[in-house]
């Protein structure tokens, strides 16, 4: 396995091409695959769309997938796709975009025109546009609203958290921003954002040294212009926890998403003993996390509860981490699965009849107390023991293919590493429960957070109230959990349904309003 | 561009287009999976399969049992295999489900579980150095599962919140309704989440929860499968151990048969601030690897509706009434549905899209499909499973699923190798003798009370 530049990897014709460009380059050869996986990688992303064109690279890197090229039409590539099995996406993120092909090494030569005319002859045609468009349109007007309410949720604390900032919209932008797009934008933004001055190339599987050499003088091709890529924003750290309770109909839960900026990312060798403590308070769909445990395995009141050092892309979908989003803003995340609401709560225990609001509330109280908790008292030798050994094992599934394999190595580059896996591992290996303890007490804290919560318009008001407040919320199990759960869980109820949670804000916002406000 | 002249050959090239299996004196490769499928019984019935594979120490473990919600025969009982595939989580005499934990944390392994109509799958993929742990511990909880009435009730709620997250989706919702028009008789009529009233009364059934174990946690409901860097004999040695001493059940569940559908039936959502959908739902055959009808509907499903057809660039990309369209054919133990879905810009498009659906498949019907379209198709297929199958979790995905629907993983070579044999002739019989109004359900998505498609 190779990662390094073109320039040690290749003959001299490529050293002379490189030299003139610099196009970075990350190989994983494996002779042994049947296939080629091509990322094609541009440093630019959803903070690069201008003021009021919200979603311009998403829509222009949706199109590259849409259309046909100069010589072959959206048809014919339409054909050969299917005949081929040819996989490919384009995936836009805040700061990166990347194209992704596999292709069987048999249509190796006969798809890579393809790749090729796409990327340096696109044809973008007003109907292609017009259809993808209205599709993108769709999605942020009233699919992210009426899908799922834990993606929702999540979109909008990045709305929350990075208000009136570049990183505030969905990378697929907000219905005034994608309806003031035009064909002429798109076709603008391609020429000046999509360069050889911030592409990169990674190229894994059974592919020769000709062939590379081939692509990298193709990418030679793109535009000599170079991009004005904006600074990316970082959230401002909010005074007290600010509460934005979002309001639909016919919510049968409450879906809950918090966060506050970090300000440390894979970057940093320190990530290695925060993965840790992160593993140990909440990993990803894993029943280990404490939050897990005390939310969903001992009181049963919801699906799941994860939190996050870095942004965990359609983690509702993925087990297993997807590579491509690579970001310089970070924040620390709190993912509490949809809980009951009161209406529903009653309706199906009598004996619930009077209660105030569902278990939102509670459920908040509970994850915070959980991370003040890991905080005030830090890991034990033994869970950090069993914490690094579980991660070290782990981590080297994020690489079970070689499109992952590819795409972490190349997420690795973004944060000046090699192999972020491997070097990963090398750090946990070195690592003591007293680093994970101190990183704990530098990055974690629970006074002062963003957290959005998406329910039903009948629990809004109670629940804000609620929030305002800070009045005890006590757990309203039905009678028929309530008589077998353990005096010992009883008991921390009646600690947690009083633990003080720093509000300064709360607000109500009808869901046709959220992702309007700049 | 021509397309054409590598069509030829793809009967050569699919036999070296994967990587190069591993030599293994265990068994050959005997089809398009390119590594030997080892297989053996224990004496108890739990079969036992090995696929060796390269895959730099890593191992994928699955156990698949032939149980899913299509075994809740009883009333109020939906959503109970489901539920059930919780609470194998719960521990053990031996293994609390805090060492349980603890000990799946230690190996580092991605594990899971998830139940459908047909089956519910548990799986762990992770250090292949670890598979006797692995053994181990599964072993413990499929013989010996023991929870408490307090973890029962304590699950229950979490199954409740896994159905109060998806029931946010239109999706979720006409899907419910889908089944329910289509099945009148048969458990398929439910989804495997189950209804909402029985998923609130799950607390109340511990009792009911110990005679499912009983009924269904037994040997000859189980397939045992390793994928990756694992030696067949020491698999089969490990289950012996392991396994070996799991006693065979006796029950049998009795699935009510549907009866034949005499007409079209209509299913409905109404939901606004939401793109209008239309979902036609035929009636199918249950999975048989050598049945060609099976093998020519997936060919259809792939055929009449993907980005290549006539019909989707008509009604997608050049006249503009489709958001999306797609079709899905899943293999299922039962006669189950092949469905067409259509997302639209507008509802008024409806009927006029069902209508065109229609004459897709009445042309189907009428006229034979050319050979090279034929070869297109079966092409595709090919490739896209070869591409897929580039680490062990995939190839164990792969197999799972022509385990559950056949208790046989060669089915999955005996399966593509009925594909090869099509004919134009064999899509037209299929296509003539399922794509009748009498067998279809119409279901919508739509503002309106009711959806009006015809």
């Amino acid at each position: 396995m190779m990662t390094k530049n073109l320039l040690t990897t290749v003959g001299m014709v490529a050293l002379m091409i490189t030299q003139a460009l610099a196009i970075n380059v990350t190989e994983l050869q494996k002779p042994e695959l049947n296939k080629v996986v091509i990322k094609i990688r541009f440093e630019n992303g959803s903070i690069s769309d201008p003021k009021g064109k919200e979603g311009l690279t998403y829509l222009t890197s949706e199109l590259i997938n849409e259309i046909g090229t100069q010589n072959i039409s959206k048809s014919e590539i339409d054909d050969m796709v299917y005949t081929m099995a040819i996989e490919r996406n384009s995936f836009t993120d805040k700061e990166i975009t990347t194209f992704t092909y596999q292709v069987h090494v048999d249509f190796l030569d006969q798809f890579y025109p393809v790749i090729r005319g796409l990327l340096l002859e696109p044809n973008f045609t007003t109907e292609d546009f017009e259809r993808v468009k209205s599709n993108q349109l769709n999605y942020v007007d009233q699919l992210i609203r009426a899908s799922s309410d834990e993606e929702y949720s999540k979109m909008a604390l990045e709305d929350l958290l990075f208000r009136g900032t570049n990183y505030q919209h969905m990378t697929a932008g907000n219905t005034e921003g994608v309806s003031a797009i035009t064909l002429e934008d798109v076709k603008e933004h391609f020429k000046n954002y999509f360069t050889r001055n911030n592409v990169s190339l990674g190229i894994a599987g059974n592919y020769s040294p000709d062939f590379l050499n081939k692509v990298v003088a193709d990418l030679e091709q793109l535009p000599d212009v170079t991009p004005e890529i904006p600074e990316p924003a970082t959230a401002d750290m909010p005074d007290g926890i600010e509460v934005e309770i979002v309001s639909k109909e016919n919510a049968l839960g409450s879906a809950i998403y918090g966060g506050y900026p970090l300000d440390i990312t894979r970057a940093s060798d320190e990530f290695a003993a925060l993965m840790v403590a992160n593993s140990y308070i909440g990993e990803h769909r894993k029943s280990y996390g404490q939050l897990y445990q005390k939310i969903r395995e001992q009181r049963s009141m919801n699906y799941g509860d994860y939190t996050y050092i870095e942004w965990y892309e359609k983690g509702g979908w993925f087990q297993l981490p997807l590579t491509g989003t690579p970001r310089h803003s970070n924040y620390f995340s709190l993912w509490i699965r949809p809980v009951q609401i009161k209406d529903q709560l009653v309706d199906q225990y009598p004996e619930l009849e009077g209660i105030n609001v569902g278990h939102a509330h509670f459920a908040l109280r509970m994850a915070l107390s959980q991370i003040d908790k890991l905080i005030q008292n830090g890991m034990s030798q033994e869970d950090f023991e069993v914490t690094r050994q579980f991660l070290r094992s782990y981590i080297k599934l994020y690489v079970q293919t070689p499109a992952k394999e590819l795409g972490f190595l190349m997420d690795s580059k973004f944060y000046g590493r090699e192999n972020y896996i491997r070097e990963m591992d090398a750090l946990l290996a070195q690592l003591t429960v007293d680093d994970v303890n101190a990183a704990i007490k530098k990055y974690l804290q629970v006074n002062n957070m963003y957290i959005t919560i998406i329910t039903d318009d009948s629990e809004a008001e109670p629940l804000a109230e609620s929030l305002k407040s800070n009045m005890p919320s006590p757990m309203s199990y039905s009678n028929a959990l309530k008589e077998i759960l353990s005096p010992e869980i009883l008991a921390e109820d009646e600690k947690v349904k009083e633990y003080q949670l720093n509000i300064s804000e709360v607000t109500v916002v009808p869901d046709e309003e959220t992702f309007e406000l700049q | 561009m021509s397309i054409k002249p590598w069509i030829l050959s793809l009967s050569l090239v699919i036999g070296v287009m994967a990587c190069q299996p591993p030599e293994d004196k265990s068994g050959e490769a005997k089809g398009i999976l390119p590594y030997p499928i080892v297989e053996k019984k224990l004496e108890n019935g739990a079969n036992v399969v090995t696929v060796p594979y390269p895959s730099d120490g890593i191992a994928a473990f699955y156990i698949i049992m032939r149980v899913g919600s299509m075994e809740e025969v009883e009333e109020g009982k939906t959503g109970f295999a489901h539920f059930f595939e919780h609470m194998m989580f719960r521990g053990t005499e031996n293994i609390s489900k805090e060492e349980y934990n603890e000990i799946l944390k230690s190996i580092g392994a991605a594990a899971n579980a998830n139940t459908w109509l047909d089956r519910t799958v548990y799986h762990m993929t992770g250090n292949a150095e670890m598979l006797e742990k692995m053994f181990e511990i599964e072993a413990d909880r499929f013989m010996n599962l023991q929870y408490s009435i307090e973890d029962f009730k304590a699950e229950a709620g979490a199954v409740k919140g896994e159905y109060t997250k998806n029931s946010a989706s239109p999706y979720s919702q006409i899907n419910e309704k889908i089944q329910e028009a289509a099945f009148t008789t048969h458990t398929y009529g439910h989804t495997t989440m189950g209804y909402w009233e029985d998923v609130v009364d799950m607390p109340n059934q511990y009792d009911y929860s110990q005679t499912f174990y009983d009924r269904f946690y037994r040997p000859e409901y189980a397939t045992i499968l390793v994928v990756g860097d694992a030696d067949p004999d020491q698999v089969y040695n490990l289950a012996q151990k392991y396994f070996g001493k799991w006693e065979r059940g006796s029950y049998k569940p009795e699935i009510p048969t549907e009866p034949e559908q005499t007409e079209t039936r209509f299913a409905h959502v109404q939901r606004a601030n939401f793109p209008p959908y239309l979902r036609l739902a035929y009636k199918t055959p249950g999975f048989d690897a050598a049945n060609k009808d099976v093998a020519a509907l997936n060919v259809i499903s792939s055929l009449a509706f993907s980005k290549k057809a006539p019909l989707y660039k008509k009604l997608v990309e050049q006249e503009q009434k489709l958001r999306s369209l797609g079709s899905s054919y899943f293999f299922t133990r039962d006669p189950y549905l092949f469905s067409i879905q259509a997302s639209f810009k507008s509802e008024e498009d409806m009927q006029y899209v069902k209508d065109e659906l229609e004459k897709e498949l009445n042309k189907l019907k009428e006229e034979p499909v050319s050979e090279e379209e034929l070869e297109e198709v079966k092409s595709h297929l090919k490739y896209d499973f070869a591409m897929e199958i580039d680490n062990p979790t995939e190839i164990a995905e792969q197999l799972t699923y022509f385990i559950w629907v056949s208790g046989d993983p060669n089915a999955l070579n005996t399966y593509y190798d009925t594909m090869e044999s099509l004919t134009p002739a064999d899509i037209q019989a299929a296509a003539q003798k399922y794509f009748t109004a009498d067998k279809l359900t119409i279901a919508t998505i739509s503002p309106s009370e009711e959806g009006g498609v015809q």
